[in-house]
């Protein structure tokens, strides 16, 4: 039993905190109308391929550097707190499908390629009531002359309008089936939502006989396995959005004077700060244990992360309002950053299952336990 | 980083599983001969157990089906009685230790007064010296246990030349001595009392009770109510010697109470919440493996963990609606085969508001946190540097 982080993960933490606080610039998003590619998108996510980031979870033999989930979330930690802007999370998402799901030659063909930078991926899975979780019958699938072919739309795509390729879920005959999607094709045209979390894209693809690439595993192999992948990452950007939040409320109540003192003198602050500290304790547990479970294949990783995901993210939205409210009006203004990570907060809780929805599972798995 | 907690064959652990099947019904005093009770101590008194050994210890007890020997004595054996390691004498050890250790002495804490419980540094008992003893004259209240104890830890006023908290001194004082009287204080469960008033008429104290030097009684106490919170932050009700949530999800399961979407919601966030407590728990002995000193983690903890508890058994009493209202009507069958009082879900839910008052209030512990952790400016105490006497002159008098 030993909590602490080793050297090289404080090593890898350190480098990525020491690279996004020089590179990330929020300014550009301040400016009413701006949007996620205004604050340097695509070029964010060309120097972080440079530090190899694109290929992280990618296994040596395709070209990737093979890390652990300890160490992605070391550095999704640091893209967390500082909000960078870039096409991450659609790459983890799609590369983690394709890893579980594409046959070798597949996973040969795409994953090198995004591993060096070159390719980005984006994974496609809900439609439009948000429901990532299947069976998903807003685009099908059907054999044609050459091969299968999708009709019909995904929505809430993260990443979609900068992937090369898309991984898409599509009902074939009642099942949720996988398929890898030439994104740049003419069947498939990719429409950005106005979306309020502007440190994201988010998208809504539409499918028009699109030609697609079966992948070889089921939904039961496949989505079970990246889920948990994908609610660690949105946990651990939480959690480490939460610390963010906590210090900037500090370091406001500080600095800020009224009736004489700085308003952290004020019980009715410090409270509600000791508070926010306490929920991020919580939440920087909660995911580092989910990342172990995960890592180690543990029993506990599938129910670790659905508590890291609903913790993190509900603490991450209490959290972000608290924060408005210690700042007083000028944190409701669209010049700070305060609503950069209300917006986040209030996105990540949404994504791939809502705190109750996760709470739901919990206790799925605790009665299937139980019988 | 490995979360990993040690293997069921743990030679460790094997070899206190054999003494427990060899000795099925231990006496206390067996269990200190073979420093179970203290292990976390060094040797000769425990046997300088790291974390993890303590909690292979903690779990067979468990197992054993025995009470924690810290549940039995807990104010000497976790709390109070590790400092005369550092500020007791030989002759204080020998008198006093192998008793409380054995579990045949116990002890109590004579803490928090009428007009002193967060603000303890106010407190106006006092030890006057006189020759070969000191005599003491006040009175304490909230005292656990002091109607089945031997022995008292007092905090003590024993110069009132100096500002309040430098002032302080503390005793190991036998609670048979003429002129302690105890009464009970039936609290709003209406159960047998686990508190006490505990006045003081002119009692001698021998001079060789006093613990450490005087003066020293502030910084002892601090050290104490640290300790006292790590071990009651665990994650369930009553400080976490009570049911817990993962207690609460397996009874709404059997009962089909589950079904209602509303306590599932509810059951599945505390269940959430608990399992990080437990993370948290063993985040802390981790962090004492490492060597990394003991931080305010106490007092975060129980901030998070005494409304926890109290959450859990108000959800049980929820569920059970009308019938809940009946005297000692439980939602369930008490944990652990209700060998402890704390066992029980209904005095667990009628002792719900202490759980956030004892051992640092809710807005105390706040305190600490946002001072001590976050730096935000300290509360104002306008008696802090004013000598006691004075202040008793004074306008600053109503503050204390």
């Amino acid at each position: 039993m030993n909590f602490a982080l080793s050297e090289d993960h404080e090593l890898l933490r350190d480098s990525a905190r020491g690279f996004l606080d020089k590179e990330i610039d929020l300014a550009p998003l301040l400016v009413p109308g701006a949007t996620v590619k205004d604050a340097r998108y695509e070029a964010n996510w060309l120097k972080m391929a440079e530090l190899g980031w694109a290929g992280l979870v990618i296994p040596e033999e395709f070209g990737g550097s093979g890390m652990t989930l300890i160490d992605l979330t070391m550095v999704v930690n640091e893209v967390g707190r500082t909000l960078a802007p870039s096409p991450m999370l659609g790459v983890l998402g799609g590369t983690w499908a394709l890893l579980k799901g594409g046959s070798d030659e597949q996973k040969a063909g795409v994953l090198s390629r995004v591993a060096a930078g070159e390719l980005k991926l984006a994974l496609a899975v809900a439609d439009s009531n948000g429901n990532a979780d299947g069976p998903g019958s807003d685009a099908k699938a059907s054999v044609g002359s050459k091969g299968h072919v999708i009709n019909g739309s995904k929505s809430f795509v993260i990443d979609a309008a900068a992937a090369g390729m898309l991984v898409v879920t599509a009902e074939t005959n009642g099942a949720r089936e996988w398929f890898l999607v030439d994104a740049e094709q003419n069947g498939v045209q990719v429409e950005t939502l106005a979306w309020r979390d502007v440190t994201r894209q988010v998208c809504t693809v539409h499918f028009r006989d699109a030609a697609a690439e079966r992948l070889e595993a089921d939904n039961a192999t496949i989505w079970p396995w990246v889920r948990d992948r994908i609610l660690l990452v949105l946990a651990a950007e939480s959690a480490a959005g939460l610390q963010q939040t906590l210090t900037s409320s500090v370091d406001y109540a500080k600095e800020r004077v009224a009736f004489g003192k700085p308003i952290g003198a004020f019980q009715s602050i410090k409270h509600v700060l000791a508070g926010m500290f306490g929920a991020s304790e919580c939440a920087n547990t909660a995911v580092l244990f989910a990342a172990w479970a995960l890592t180690e294949n543990d029993p506990k990783a599938s129910i670790s992360t659905a508590i890291a995901k609903a913790y993190c993210t509900e603490a991450y939205v209490t959290a972000t309002n608290q924060n408005i409210q210690i700042f007083g009006a000028i944190g409701f203004t669209w010049e700070m950053k305060n609503h950069l990570y209300f917006k986040r907060a209030r996105a990540n809780a949404e994504m791939f299952g809502s705190p109750a929805r996760q709470r739901e599972r919990v206790i799925d798995i605790l009665r299937q336990k139980a019988a | 980083m490995d979360f990993n907690l040690p293997p069921e064959n743990d030679p460790r652990r094997l070899e206190i599983r054999a003494f427990f099947e060899a000795n099925p019904r231990p006496t206390g005093r067996q269990l200190a001969e073979r420093g179970y009770t203290v292990p976390h101590w060094p040797r000769p008194w425990g046997l300088g157990a790291d974390p993890e050994l303590q909690l292979i210890i903690d779990e067979e007890f468990d197992r054993a089906g025995l009470q924690a020997p810290a549940r039995l004595n807990p104010v000497a054996l976790n709390n109070c009685a590790q400092s005369l390691l550092s500020h007791g004498t030989d002759a204080q050890r020998e008198r006093l230790l192998p008793p409380a250790l054995a579990m045949e002495e116990k002890w109590c804490m004579l803490f928090s007064e009428p007009s002193a419980g967060s603000d303890l540094g106010a407190l106006r008992l006092t030890a006057r010296r006189e020759d070969d003893h000191y005599v003491v004259r006040g009175q304490k209240i909230w005292t656990s246990l002091a109607h089945k104890a031997q022995i008292g830890v007092l905090v003590a006023r024993t110069n009132t030349n100096v500002p309040k908290h430098a002032g302080l001194s503390q005793f190991l004082i036998d609670m048979s001595s003429p002129g302690i009287n105890v009464r009970p204080i039936i609290d709003m469960s209406g159960n047998e009392n686990e508190y006490n008033e505990v006045f003081f008429d002119d009692v001698k104290v021998p001079a060789d009770r006093l613990l450490g030097k005087e003066g020293d009684g502030w910084a002892l106490t601090l050290a104490q109510l640290q300790t006292e919170r790590v071990a009651l932050s665990k994650a369930g009700a009553i400080w976490g010697t009570g049911p817990s949530a993962r207690d609460l999800v397996s009874e709404l399961i059997a009962s089909g109470g589950i079904d209602d979407p509303l306590i599932r919601d509810e059951v599945a966030k505390l269940y959430i919440e608990g399992e990080i407590l437990r993370l948290l728990a063993y985040r802390t002995l981790s962090d004492r493996m490492n060597a990394k000193p003991a931080g305010p983690e106490a007092a975060v903890r129980k901030m998070v963990a005494a409304p926890h508890g109290q959450r859990i058994v108000d959800l049980a009493k929820r569920v059970q609606g009308m019938s809940g209202l009946i005297t000692g009507n439980g939602a369930f069958e008490p944990t652990n085969g209700g060998r402890h009082m704390f066992d029980d879900w209904d005095y667990a839910f009628w002792f719900n508001p202490a759980v956030t008052l004892g051992v640092g209030t809710q807005e105390v512990l706040k305190n600490i946190i946002s001072e001590r952790v976050l730096g935000l400016p300290r509360e104002a105490d306008p008696t802090a540097k004013t000598p006691w006497a004075e202040l008793q002159k004074s306008k600053l008098k109503t503050a204390v």
